[in-house]
């Protein structure tokens, strides 16, 4: 039986998890006190804090004090990028990110290009990924900060952070990783992995909106200047009353990603294959990113001369994203797909199916279906199609 | 107040475009402009308009308000598609103001194809 939404957008937001939702609600009522007060039930609000950045930690395998709470991944990237920068602008301005970086990245970036810094924007390959020589080549004596994310959330390409990491180590040079889309999806060691700051937010892997954080790596080179000034609260790195609702629910939701990642994971590559045997021999059929690797819960393709903002509507009920923002007398295909190589026509009808937990082979099958048909009826609309 | 971007006119027209496809012995208007394309064709007999189709590459507005053309004028006479405003169109069918460039490419179109009939200068196209 297919609902009247399926949703596939779930690069945008997951669903709260059940237990997650249940522990938030008993912590609004019970868990209410600001947990910067000695009082007892302030206490009762820092223990749960303390205990979520437990299971955040042991998601990461890094240390709890190693972790700031923000109000999500777009905060965290500001605090990072902004922050480094600034703090380590006497030492020199130069700073490197790729132009296919979520826009809270590449809008930090773009302002602190007005604000004096130099940026250099490594484009990737056609499969967008980053080779470490790349990088290497690009850094300069007075670079400060590379910014390079883990999983894309347009097309699910993984970069290989370990090498595109050490090449920063090597050269001293700050590393920021927007792991949004990675962090209780793939397994991150940050004992081992050399990332120096690295963005996360609840709400991409079943945990609340609202909620996210920054990991600092506890290194001499790893500090940043803070954005919002007004408390002591996290060494005022970023001070302000934490919600100790949002946290807990993090927390918590960190904790069933770890358990249950090799299932997760294993669920989305069986998704995806199907998903990708059953269009795969639409003509002209462009996949954005990789059909066999790369992150199973992604795959964005761009159908061959159909236009993007019709095909979304067509394929309602399904719930996707789409590469253009047609809502406008002027269409803007994706910056991220363009900068893949693909034309603003392929970007413009690129539509992204993203699966999850609760995804089943059902809606899979539907989805697949759905967008065979709607391309298939939108092709012989066309001028010059054949009758 | 909705935040769907489509009225349910739009909608309607959208989900059963009938009038898609070509006609024989048909006279024809083409124009690709504006990130649209389209082409409307229409058989005539009496003066009056005996059936409309159109193709069309574009959004769902474009999509839909070639279908409501295509009803609205089969049976009329065929002077009365030179009289065609893209701004009536957007109004019946809640059409937003940043998509007028796509509408006017089908009022160019219909008043094209009227011009064509009427005068009977373009030949045929199968």
């Amino acid at each position: 039986m297919i609902a009247d939404a399926v949703y596939l957008d779930y690069a945008a937001s997951t669903p709260v998890d059940e237990r997650v939702a249940e522990l938030m609600l008993e912590c609004r009522s019970s868990v209410y006190a600001n947990p910067s007060s000695n009082h007892v039930a302030g206490r009762r609000s820092r223990d749960m804090i303390e205990r979520a950045g437990m299971q955040v930690g042991a998601l990461l395998n890094s240390d709890p004090k190693t972790l700031v709470w923000t109000s999500g991944a777009t905060e965290s990237d500001n605090l990072a990028i902004a922050g480094a920068a600034r703090y380590r602008a006497p030492r020199g301005r130069h700073l490197v990110t790729m132009p296919t970086e979520h826009k809270a990245v590449t809008d930090v970036f773009r302002m602190l290009e007005k604000q004096g810094f130099e940026v250099t924007w490594l484009e990737p390959d056609t499969d967008g990924q980053l080779g470490p020589e790349i990088l290497e080549a690009a850094i300069r004596p007075d670079t400060q900060l590379a910014s390079i994310m883990f999983v894309n959330n347009e097309t699910g390409v993984i970069q290989d952070i370990e090498a595109i990491g050490t090449v920063c180590r090597d050269n001293d040079v700050l590393f920021h990783v927007d792991a949004a889309q990675a962090v209780g999806k793939v397994p991150i060691d940050l004992a081992t992995l050399p990332v120096d700051l690295m963005s996360l937010t609840g709400h991409k892997f079943y945990g609340p909106k609202g909620i996210g954080a920054l990991y600092i790596a506890d290194r001499p080179a790893c500090h940043i200047e803070p954005l919002f000034f007004g408390g002591g609260q996290q060494r005022r790195i970023r001070p302000g009353t934490l919600p100790t609702d949002l946290i807990a629910g993090l927390g918590l939701a960190a904790e069933v990603a770890a358990g249950r990642m090799h299932d997760d994971f294993t669920h989305l590559v069986a998704l995806r294959e199907a998903f990708w045997n059953r269009i795969r021999g639409l003509d002209g059929l462009i996949v954005n990113g990789s059909p066999d690797s790369g992150f199973p819960g992604i795959l964005n393709v761009s159908a061959p001369n159909i236009e993007g903002e019709s095909l979304l509507l067509s394929l309602e009920p399904l719930c996707v994203a789409t590469g253009s923002a047609c809502n406008s007398q002027i269409q803007e295909p994706s910056y991220v797909l363009r900068a893949l190589g693909r034309s603003d026509l392929e970007a413009q009808s690129s539509i992204r199916f993203s699966f999850g937990r609760d995804t089943t082979a059902e809606e899979v099958e539907y989805a697949a279906q759905h967008y065979l048909e709607a391309v298939s009826r939108l092709s012989e609309l066309a001028p010059g199609a054949s009758a | 107040m909705s935040s769907d971007p489509y009225s349910a006119q739009i909608r309607a027209l959208f989900a059963d475009l009938s009038h898609a496809g070509d006609l024989d012995n048909a006279i024809c208007s083409e124009i690709d402009d504006q990130g649209v394309h389209i082409r409307l064709a229409a058989t005539c007999r009496g003066g009056c308009l005996q059936a409309l189709r159109f193709r069309a590459w574009g959004c769902p507005h474009v999509l839909a308000a070639c279908e409501a053309v295509c009803r609205e004028y089969e049976g009329r006479p065929a002077s009365d598609l030179e009289e065609f405003r893209a701004t009536r169109i957007m109004e019946i069918l809640s059409i937003p103001l940043e998509k007028t460039g796509r509408i006017l490419v089908i009022e160019d179109t219909v008043r094209s194809l009227g011009r064509s009939m009427c005068d009977g200068s373009v030949p045929p196209v199968s």
